[in-house]
């Protein structure tokens, strides 16, 4: 079914906002990552698949395997944590519901910075943790600097981003199902497995990758959790474009990253016929 | 006795189900009658196994399943809202309680391809749910609920949903399919006249507390107080005294009212001195002129009526209380139709007056 659809007047701002402020850098990052670039850094208007045949050289391989391998347990990190607090709150009515939701959020009314710098505090060498640790007479540990650092700042951080998400597609669920499927003979196990968890996976995957996705791009957690040592795809990205001075290779890492996520929502599309729109 | 709920209770809330003492038979199409809030609903949940009693037992097939789970008791339920399966088909959605019991593919198949047989939705089976029509989710609904054969079959207000012509078709179809299949069906209704058309007995609850079961024609006729009296069907009310004894020979008894001097009959309950004489609206008739040959008369005058096609509702105002009445067009080309205004007499046998004692409320 076609229909033609007008913008409503009220809409072009947005519009306007959407073509400057995303499309128009976009293309510019997406350019650029063609360009080459001299020896001072300037950059050199040539056509070249050099950036994207150096992103294949093993140094920035290994950074990509370990980066999409911590984002990816960071991710099932969420997904474990996530769904029984999503589960509880769809379910769970009255006082705890608004609490719960209010815990949910009050995260994103801190400061990001603040909240990471908050992490520091708790993990530094003489940190809380750490003086507990003292004070109990076991030995210190150091997660501060390490890649147990990152993963915990990028589990702590992404946490609410999937919650919500998987909240309300189980929101959304007819609480009849379940009942329904308990009345015809399925045991509870056998209710989430062949009722709910069919009817919320596109919840699931949705928040999946809109958590994985920028997990790969992240730079702060990275950069003030993880230390010196530990590079990650964001902060190699980064580094390309303030240190090394190398736009056209920051540029084609930033794309790699934007299509893996345009690839990841077109696999989700092809997978389900009801695409995008029905499961946000 | 297929299904025995022995003094069963239930609090939650402010609400309390009075003990319920209640059996139903095998193959009987059974129906839990009330407003709104009256308990009818938990009552069905407590023999789903959605909720469990206070205290009492419930017993299905003279096995005690009072603390089992759903999903352990062989009684289905047909939702309100259907509750299908949105990732399922139809058949798949019929399917559901086959599969779950590891059934041999073609017996589920040869099973399912029956039931849509039944509720007569064969070229429905391969959509999914969002695809088809209040009417026909109904349908998936009721075959999905009767495939694995239970031996009891609750429906939650099934046909509320349902829009008035459709609803008509599927009470014919539900009753046809009770005595087809053979299972025993509990609906959950606030409809009253839904309880008489389809059920071979009905219990009439009204705040926790169940006020009578009996036949459809018992419950009307001759309901136990006039709570159910008012449920069931349209009524008149006489509040009155009784006047002497009752006549040994007939059972007469003589009664004072407001709206006259009429003779009345016991119907065996004990009587206090204040009654209410309950009168149908199409039990009384409307006569043009005085009659002297008359059990009871009352004189009033026409202050509305309604034309209905095979009846006439009259109301009639005698005194301070208006009286409904109903009278058959039995001609195509009455002589002398009546208007609003005219003197009319209400005529009615004591036979058909029911008696019961006043209630307050």
């Amino acid at each position: 079914m076609k229909t033609t659809q007008y913008l409503p007047s009220s809409a072009w701002a947005f519009l306007i906002w959407l073509i400057t402020m995303t499309l128009l850098p976009f293309t510019i990052i997406l350019g650029m990552s063609f360009l080459e670039r001299t020896e001072l850094g300037t950059i050199l208007f040539s056509f070249s698949l050099r950036n994207y045949q150096q992103l294949l050289d093993w140094v920035y391989l290994k950074v990509l395997v370990k980066t999409v391998w911590l984002a990816l347990m960071a991710t099932l990190s969420c997904l474990a944590i996530g769904f029984p607090v999503a589960y509880y709150l769809a379910r769970v009515q009255g006082t705890m519901k608004s609490l719960g939701l209010i815990l949910l959020f009050i995260p994103f009314w801190t400061n990001f910075i603040l909240r990471i710098y908050g992490i520091v505090s708790l993990f530094g060498s003489n940190g809380i943790l750490n003086q507990l640790l003292m004070f109990l007479g076991l030995p210190k540990a150091s997660i501060l600097y390490t890649r147990w650092g990152v993963y915990f700042g990028l589990v702590y951080n992404y946490l609410p981003f999937l919650v919500v998400p998987i909240y309300s597609s189980l929101e959304k669920l007819d609480p009849f199902l379940r009942e329904a499927a308990f009345d015809l003979g399925a045991t509870r196990f056998q209710t989430f497995r062949k009722v709910i968890l069919p009817n919320i996976k596109e919840g699931l995957f949705i928040g999946s990758i809109f958590v994985f996705i920028p997990m790969l791009g992240e730079y702060v957690i990275p950069d003030l959790l993880g230390g010196a040592k530990e590079a990650f795809l964001g902060k190699v990205m980064v580094e390309q474009f303030f240190i090394l001075q190398d736009w056209p290779l920051g540029s084609a890492i930033a794309t790699m990253l934007s299509v893996l996520l345009l690839a990841a929502l077109w696999l989700q599309n092809r997978w389900t016929s009801k695409g995008l729109a029905h499961a946000i | 006795m297929l299904l025995n709920l022995e003094a069963v209770t239930k609090n939650f809330g402010g609400f309390q189900l009075h003990p319920l003492t209640l059996s139903i038979e095998r193959g009987e199409f059974f129906s839990l009658l009330g407003p709104s809030g009256c308990g009818k609903t938990t009552v069905l949940r407590l023999i789903g196994g959605f909720e469990s009693p206070t205290s009492g037992r419930i017993i299905l097939n003279g096995q005690d399943i009072t603390s089992l789970p759903p999903h352990r008791r062989n009684i289905h339920t047909v939702f309100q809202r259907y509750a299908l399966f949105p990732h399922l088909t139809v058949f798949e959605n019929i399917a559901f309680p086959l599969r779950l019991k590891k059934m041999a593919a073609s017996e589920i198949c040869s099973r399912v391809t029956e039931c849509l047989k039944l509720v007569e939705i064969e070229d429905l089976k391969d959509r999914r749910t969002h695809q088809i029509s209040g009417g026909q989710a109904q349908r998936t609904a009721l075959a999905r609920a009767l495939v694995a054969k239970p031996d009891l079959l609750l429906l939650d207000e099934p046909l509320s949903a349902l829009d008035p012509e459709l609803r008509m078709k599927m009470r014919e179809e539900l009753k046809t399919i009770c005595k087809k299949v053979g299972i025993t069906f509990l609906l959950v209704t606030h409809d009253q006249e839904e309880a008489l058309q389809l059920s071979d007995r009905i219990a009439v609850f009204k705040a926790g507390q169940c006020l009578q079961v009996g036949t459809p024609k018992a419950i009307y006729e001759d309901p136990v107080d006039t709570f159910v009296a008012r449920f069931i069907g349209s009524v008149n009310e006489i509040a009155g005294e009784l006047q002497g004894e009752p006549s040994p020979e007939t059972g007469e008894l003589a009664l004072a009212s407001n709206a006259g001097n009429f003779k009345i009959k016991k119907n065996g309950h004990p009587l206090p001195r204040q009654v209410s004489v309950i009168l149908r609206p199409e039990k009384m008739r409307l006569l043009r002129s005085k009659s002297t040959t008359q059990e009871n008369l009352m004189e009033g005058e026409i202050q509305d009526q309604t034309y209905l096609g095979s009846r006439t509702e009259y109301s009639v105002k005698i005194g301070n209380s208006t009286f409904k009445v109903f009278e058959q067009e039995l001609e195509r080309l009455k002589k002398r139709r009546l208007n609003t205004g005219d003197r009319v007499f209400l005529a009615w046998r004591s036979d058909d007056a029911i008696v019961l004692p006043q209630q307050t409320v």
